[in-house]
């Protein structure tokens, strides 16, 4: 459990607390492979202590199990929150009582996963939360498609494609979304957040326009009937 | 010698000999002090007093042990009336003094019983949660493994491995929900006013993820409704009938999940089940089909939910004709 000391800020820095030595290690793995870098702790109060030690921007995601030794999640997170600390937190848990779920989210942590989960899962929400508290948006890539938010440009493999500004806000919003399903109007929220009105109709267009465009990128934007769109890379 | 079970047999059978036997005697006094001209008289109307007063005293020891009995029967009528598992106690205010020791017994019993019941649930939820942190270290670990191995023959084992976890945290989960579930832990209070179309919209992802691994094309049709209901049971219910049908549609399929003012639909275009065995699937541990993995326990989930929440569960037969109709109705 060696602290591997940060090399600059291309790597997300994630603090694991979690007292089971094999799940503690699969979640060093699934997010290792990741790009991540793992920090690897298995008692409550030691968490506390390096959170306390850490400076702001230290650790960008914590990934907290409520069982511990020492003193439990909910209280790593108080105590987290009480010194104003911002890093996003998300709770472990295997009890999935109401409760549970309620008090860990009033004591101030941003998502929950119950246990046990999908690795692709995790990695997916400990992205999120990432995203949501970095101040840059970061490039994003699936399979040979990439997407450059600062010079705001798309590329398949070498090759440029060219996309109305609408369309650019679509698949970057599916590319955020990577292999999670987005309805419909969840696009539409997100590519109008000033309130105009586009019908569903109009994201079916976008989204066979965009099929056509990154149809070498060796992904697949699929359908999910009757609610909306799935990008994942190609099988 | 016959058992006499009935107590108004039991009755008669110690009250009518001596009563007999008294008036026999009474009688057999009057026959010898009555004047000898006047004893025809008198047998014929003694025989006759006799036969009426037997009469009568039968009659009137059944009526009255009959109504003795009466609170009795109340009592049996209450417990007929229950539900397998309402053990709450039986009240005692409205019995006769005679029943209350019965009826403190049989409550003593009725506690002892739910406290069993109590603890075995307890247990049951318990087990699950211990299970679960393990589970989920195996599956992180099985999943990163799978992600490397390139070799053909470990990579099925891998595989294999992977998907005998999945179906024992099924196992796990169904468990827990069972326990949940169980009637007399569920209290009313717990029902909510929620839009069960946003609770399927939350669910979309696990079930496309499922419907995936089969190549099953999973659809949804979902409009505004309001329901009371319990959020947690809801997403079991959910998951459970879903489950079941991409269980039983064969690759490349169909299922599609519809939302309609107090209605949830599960609809797949698999083979469908004969009208004679549609009672038989929502008992515990009845699989129609062996070639299937399951547990038998998910359509007797979906049961229990949909019983707690007073909604009616049906199951027919798609306008197409082809494959299962899974209906929630909540009232």
């Amino acid at each position: 459990m060696a602290y591997i000391p940060k090399t600059g800020r291309t790597n997300m820095h994630v603090l694991v607390v979690e007292d089971d030595a094999v799940l503690a290690d699969g979640l060093s793995r699934a997010l290792g492979g990741h790009a991540m870098q793992v920090q690897l702790v298995a008692d409550g109060l030691q968490a506390d202590q390096i959170l306390q030690r850490a400076g702001t921007g230290a650790v960008d995601v914590v990934v907290l199990d409520i069982g511990l030794p020492g003193i439990d999640g909910f209280e790593v997170v108080r105590r987290l929150r009480a010194r104003g600390a911002t890093v996003p937190v998300l709770l472990l848990t295997a009890r999935d009582a109401v409760e549970d779920r309620v008090r860990g989210l009033e004591q101030g942590a941003d998502d929950y996963l119950v246990k046990p989960f999908a690795s692709a899962e995790l990695v997916a929400r400990v992205r999120a939360l990432a995203r949501r508290n970095a101040a840059r948006p970061a490039a994003l890539s699936l399979g040979d498609l990439a997407l450059d938010a600062a010079t705001k440009r798309a590329r398949v493999g070498e090759k440029v494609i060219e996309l109305s500004v609408r369309e650019w806000a679509v698949l970057e919003y599916l590319l955020q979304h990577a292999s999670r399903v987005v309805s419909k109007q969840q696009i539409i929220d997100a590519i109008l957040p000033w309130g105009e009105d586009l019908s569903l109709n109009a994201v079916e267009v976008y989204i066979s326009r965009l099929r056509l465009k990154i149809a070498d990128a060796g992904v697949t934007l699929r359908t999910i009937r009757g609610f909306g769109y799935m990008l994942e890379l190609a099988a | 010698m016959m058992q006499l079970h009935s107590i108004r047999l039991r009755l008669l059978k110690w009250l009518i000999p001596p009563i007999l036997l008294m008036n026999l005697g009474a009688a057999a006094l009057a026959y010898a002090l009555a004047p000898p001209a006047l004893r025809d008289a008198v047998l014929r109307t003694l025989v006759l007093l006799e036969i009426v007063l037997a009469l009568a005293c039968v009659a009137l020891i059944w009526f009255s042990v009959s109504n003795g009995l009466r609170p009795l029967s109340r009592l049996r009528a209450e417990l007929n009336q229950r539900e397998g598992d309402d053990l709450a106690p039986v009240d005692a205010a409205h019995v006769p003094y005679e029943l209350e020791p019965v009826v403190s017994a049989l409550n003593g019993l009725l506690a002892k019983v739910g406290e069993g019941a109590q603890a075995r649930q307890d247990f049951l939820a318990n087990v699950a949660h211990q299970l679960r942190t393990p589970l989920a270290g195996l599956k992180t670990q099985l999943e990163w493994l799978g992600a490397r191995q390139a070799q053909a023959d470990s990579a099925e084992s891998v595989r294999l491995m992977l998907s005998a976890t999945e179906r024992m945290i099924r196992q796990t989960n169904q468990l827990l929900s069972l326990a949940r579930a169980e009637p007399q832990h569920f209290e009313k209070a717990r029902l909510e006013p929620l839009a069960l179309d946003v609770l399927v919209a939350e669910a979309v992802q696990p079930l496309v993820d499922l419907a995936s691994l089969k190549d099953i094309d999973i659809g949804f049709d979902l409009q505004p409704a309001i329901i009371s209901g319990d959020r947690f049971l809801l997403r079991d219910l959910l998951d459970n009938l879903v489950d079941n049908a991409i269980r039983y549609t064969p690759a490349q399929g169909a299922v599609t999940v519809t939302v309609r003012p107090g209605l949830l639909m599960v609809e797949d275009n698999g083979p469908g089940i004969p009208p004679d065995k549609r009672e038989q699937v929502f008992s515990r541990y009845v699989r129609l089909d062996d070639k299937v993995h399951g547990s038998g326990l998910g359509l007797a989930i979906v049961r229990d939910i949909a019983a707690v929440h007073g909604a009616r569960l049906t199951l027919s037969q798609p306008a197409g004709g082809h494959g299962a109709l899974f209906m929630v109705k909540f009232s």
